[in-house]
């Protein structure tokens, strides 16, 4: 009965589907060399906006979201949503925080286990696919070109991954544009992912202190 | 008599099959857990469970667990080093599953699925006072946030059925009741634990001592193949392990003890008799007891306890004082029908009186004292019977009165032969002694916590803290029990107890509590939150909520079927099988630091009641002393009644003085030297008094053969040999075996003088009775 994970899995699978950045160093999971990224480094973060599509089987219309996104490989990820409501959710080493409207934070999970989906997320941004291969099953479209590629993540059967997660589709050029997870249940949710920006630690006294852990 | 002898031979031969056949067949084999043995006694009250059943049903089920925890400085080597680790176990035969909480993904689907039909009957404690105080707001922006949250778990079906997504809360709740787990980082490491779950006949088998030794091969290969620079520490706890130790404990002290007092005896007989005929004749009386009782346990129960174990290798101190007596008779012209003729009422005399001591214990509720008593009384017989039928067909020995024993024997009996007193004396010391003694047995302060029984293993204690004190896992388990007639009202008063112990888990005292209620809540709460939910949530977000969702809001239907403890869910989560035994339901608790907060805490919920497995497994060792000791006041009338029988009042009372008197010394000297009485040190006290009770009855029956002297010397080589048996337990590493035997090492020496002080009339230089 320890569902508790559950969150970080879901934190990992969104993660790892948002944030793989390129096959740079592809030789180990056939991947062909296509990428045109530069890896973010442990000095570096990355900025950007996203807009979230939460299509649910069996209705026309899908929830919809906006907003913009931080992260940093060494710290973690800011996602805040800006559109119908604003939120914000911070998830660093220790766990998954919400902030609510009246400036009050809300720590959803905690837990040392965090590290790992900011491990994968720096991993991959590094262009190393060794720790998502543990997880999943990586197939590169056939034909996808170096300014024009798409990935397929399919979670192995040994791990609880593929009790929520059917598949994952990854497209991009310099960076992740366009991300869909389908779900067991057969919902899916479409994340487009805009204006990426690469910047040189350190962070934004405001955004360094939400990674941190200091919401005073 | 080549007859008798050759049939009891031929017996003998059946029950060295019988008991080989059993022990090597794993039919019966050799326990060190002191739990195993507890709890097994017939209660009145079918019905309700007493707590030491409770206690034994938990910790057996706890038994086939194991937890390993691993820790390591980087995140990377910790996870690559568990899963090599739980790998590893996982193929060790014996291994029924393995789970790392750290790494696995948990229950979730199956969970969802569970509960998904219930949603709107199902709420978080945290939501549940929210809409109790009227303040659904928070509630209402959570499911609005959760629609939009980047790691959502929201679907078209849970939308359906849980609107205002309640059910992710109740379940991370739930994860919380159920303790810390996964990783835990502290001091720059990171600990994560591996889950054992053993199959249920390994131990059973006999196998778990293999088990454990390889899953200690497998942890020290993890450790060799590390650098010491990650700091890969691995950490072990489970009663498997605790069990292992004590019982190889057990049977390395068995060994050594019957290794080095049988050397001893073989040397004392062959010294005394310069011949090995008496040695082969003490060999076999010896041997027959051993094989008798191993046989009648093995025979009668499914195996034997280590500590029945250690009782039956000091059998040998008894068994040998039967052959002693015979082969010390002077080798002359009668028939070896007339040489046993002139022992056989002192050896029957002592028989049943040991026997009668025994048979008390024999008819006890107490496996461990069945198992004592059988093997003993059944030891007893045989040595008694081969001493017989066998001893009589070997050719005699005499005594060599020149070597170094008859000397050493000489000088003291000269000495103790001047023990002279008068009959009344001896009569009124009698008497002061048994009321000494009766006073000395209700006063002497007693302890018999388990925790000073055992070896005790460090390392593995060491371990079992620094795991409960990281994962708040393992440990000496703690719980509430629950009773009542009903399934409602034992969920009903489950939710109570987890109110009552709400503040104690806000401020540490309670790691974290889990019962069944707490999975299944109780149809009043369930309909509490249905009202909740439909008043404080429906009626006034459904409104907002509606043009956010691409669905219908359906206000909840009262009529929906409720969650039930019932069969399905039972089949569904067998791990509920461990929260219910009978009409008792159970709350875990872990990590409690202050079980008296407890208790307090749920004292006004009459139908709940604070269980330490430990208080409880003492008190149950308790009731064994008070078992034991009165058995011993009625081994001890039993022996009155007959001595005064035999002997008439003032020699029957000091007949019955002697092991009272070596008894009540063994309690003061015991007490001294700071060996507090539990109930195996009542156990040694009925040894001493078995034994005891021999050397008076065996001095006092000489007089009527003319044997006084070779039958003190007999005495005094059976004092020897129950020396190096008992005085070698006093050795062992086991607390409770090396009181056992100090108490022995103190209380058969005075057995031995008193016999002399209390039986002047079997000393030779004074036949008259004065």
């Amino acid at each position: 009965m320890t569902h508790r994970w559950s969150k970080a899995w879901a934190l990992i699978l969104f993660c790892a589907a948002v944030f793989p950045a390129f096959p740079v160093n592809a030789d180990t999971t056939g991947l062909t060399s296509t990428a045109m990224l530069t890896p973010i480094s442990d000095q570096q973060y990355l900025t950007g906006s996203f807009a979230l599509d939460r299509h649910l089987d069996g209705f026309e219309a899908p929830l919809t979201s906006t907003g913009e996104f931080t992260l940093s490989p060494s710290k973690g990820l800011i996602w805040q949503n800006l559109k119908p409501f604003p939120d914000t959710t911070v998830m660093n080493d220790q766990g998954i925080t919400r902030k609510h409207d009246d400036r009050t934070f809300e720590t959803i999970a905690s837990g040392a286990r965090f590290h790992q989906f900011i491990a994968l997320i720096s991993a991959v941004l590094g262009g190393n696919w060794d720790p998502l291969s543990d997880q999943f099953t990586i197939t590169p479209a056939k034909t996808a070109t170096a300014s024009n590629w798409q990935v397929t993540l399919a979670p192995k059967n040994n791990n609880g991954l593929s009790e929520q997660i059917s598949q994952i589709i990854v497209k991009g050029d310099e960076f992740v544009t366009h991300v869909t997870l389908h779900k067991p249940s057969g919902d899916r949710d479409e994340i487009t992912l805009n204006d990426q920006k690469r910047h040189d630690l350190p962070l934004p006294t405001d955004l360094a202190k939400l990674l941190s852990g200091n919401f005073d | 008599m080549a007859v008798r002898g050759g049939i009891w031979g031929i017996f003998l031969l059946i029950m060295v099959a019988s008991a080989i056949w059993q022990v090597t067949s794993g039919s019966a084999r050799i326990d060190g857990d002191v739990l195993s043995l507890i709890g097994l006694e017939k209660t009145d009250d079918t019905a309700r469970k007493s707590d030491i059943e409770t206690v034994r049903d938990l910790l057996a089920n706890d038994a086939n667990q194991a937890i390993i925890m691993v820790s390591a400085n980087q995140q990377d080597m910790l996870e690559t080093a568990t899963r090599a680790l739980a790998s590893d176990i996982a193929n060790i035969p014996g291994t029924k599953s393995v789970s790392m909480p750290g790494y696995d993904a948990g229950n979730l689907a199956r969970l969802s699925d569970f509960y998904l039909p219930h949603a709107q009957s199902l709420l978080s404690d945290r939501d549940r006072a929210l809409l109790r105080d009227g303040n659904g707001e928070p509630v209402y922006q959570n499911a609005v946030k959760t629609l939009y949250a980047p790691a959502s778990m929201v679907s078209a079906a849970s939308l359906r059925a849980d609107p205002f997504s309640l059910l992710p809360n109740f379940l991370a709740e739930l994860g919380n009741k159920l303790g810390p787990s996964g990783i835990v980082q502290r001091d720059n490491n990171f600990y994560t634990p591996i889950l054992i779950i053993l199959t249920p006949d390994l131990r059973r088998q006999g196998r778990d001592i293999a088990w454990v030794g390889k899953v200690n091969d497998v942890i020290t290969n993890a450790q060799n193949n590390t650098n010491q620079s990650d700091g890969l520490t691995i950490a072990k706890t489970g009663q498997v392990f605790f069990a292992v130790a004590e019982a190889t404990a057990a049977k390395a002290d068995v060994q050594r003890i019957a290794i080095i007092a049988t050397l001893g005896i073989f040397a004392m007989v062959l010294s005394v008799f310069f011949s090995p005929l008496p040695l082969i004749g003490t060999l076999i009386t010896v041997g027959s007891g051993l094989i008798a009782g191993i046989a009648a346990v093995t025979l009668i129960f499914d195996g034997i306890h280590a500590i029945a174990l250690v009782f039956g290798a000091s059998l040998i101190g008894i068994s040998v004082d039967y052959a002693l007596h015979y082969l010390v008779l002077p080798a002359d012209e009668k028939s070896p029908t007339a040489r046993i003729a002139t022992i056989r009422s002192g050896l029957s005399l002592g028989l049943l009186t040991s026997v009668c001591g025994f048979a008390v214990l024999a008819i006890s509720p107490a496996i461990l004292l069945a198992q004592i008593a059988v093997y003993s009384i059944a030891g007893l017989i045989a040595a008694y019977v081969t001493v017989l039928f066998v001893l009589p067909l070997l050719p005699a020995r005499s005594i060599k009165h020149r070597s170094l024993i008859p000397r050493v024997y000489q000088k003291l009996d000269d000495t103790l032969r001047r023990l002279r007193l008068p009959r009344l004396v001896r009569g009124m010391a009698a008497l002061a002694i048994l009321g000494g003694f009766a006073i000395c047995i209700l006063f002497i302060p007693t302890d018999d916590d388990i925790r000073h029984l055992g070896h005790g293993n460090d390392t593995l204690t060491t371990q079992a803290g620094l795991i409960g004190d990281t994962m708040g896992m393992g440990g000496n388990p703690v719980f509430i029990r629950i009773d009542g007639a009903d399934s409602q009202s034992r969920l009903q008063t489950g939710e109570a107890v987890q109110n009552a112990l709400r503040p104690l888990i806000k401020d540490g005292t309670v790691g974290s509590a889990f019962g069944l209620s707490d999975m299944i809540p109780s149809i009043k709460r369930q309909d509490e939150n249905r009202t909740l939910i439909k008043d404080q949530l429906f009626e006034i977000y459904a409104p907002k909520l509606a043009p956010l969702l691409p669905i219908n809001i359906q206000t909840p239907n009262p009529d929906a079927p409720y969650l039930h403890a019932d069969a399905d869910a039972f089949v569904q989560f067998p791990e509920l099988a461990n929260l219910r035994d009978g009409t008792t339901d159970i709350v875990r608790l872990n990590a409690v630091t202050d079980a008296n907060a407890v208790a307090m805490a749920i004292a006004n919920i009459d139908a709940a009641r604070l269980i330490n497995p430990r208080a409880t497994i003492t008190d149950q060792f308790s009731h064994y002393r008070n078992w034991a000791t009165v058995g011993l006041a009625i081994a001890l009338l039993s022996a009155g009644i007959l001595a005064i029988a035999r002997y008439g009042m003032i020699r029957g009372l000091c007949v019955l003085g002697t092991p009272a008197g070596a008894m009540l010394v063994a309690l003061g000297g015991a007490a001294t030297i700071g060996i507090t009485i539990n109930f195996f040190t009542i156990m040694a006290l009925f040894l001493v008094f078995a034994i005891g009770a021999d050397y008076v009855i065996f001095f006092s029956e000489s007089q009527k053969h003319r044997q006084q002297d070779t039958t003190r010397f007999a005495v005094f080589l059976s004092l020897i040999s129950s020396i190096l048996a008992f005085g070698l337990l006093a050795s062992s590493s086991v607390p409770v075996v090396s009181a056992i035997g100090t108490i022995m090492a103190i209380g058969l020496p005075t057995a031995w003088v008193l016999s002399y002080a209390m039986c002047p009339t079997s000393v030779k230089a004074d036949q008259s009775d004065v």
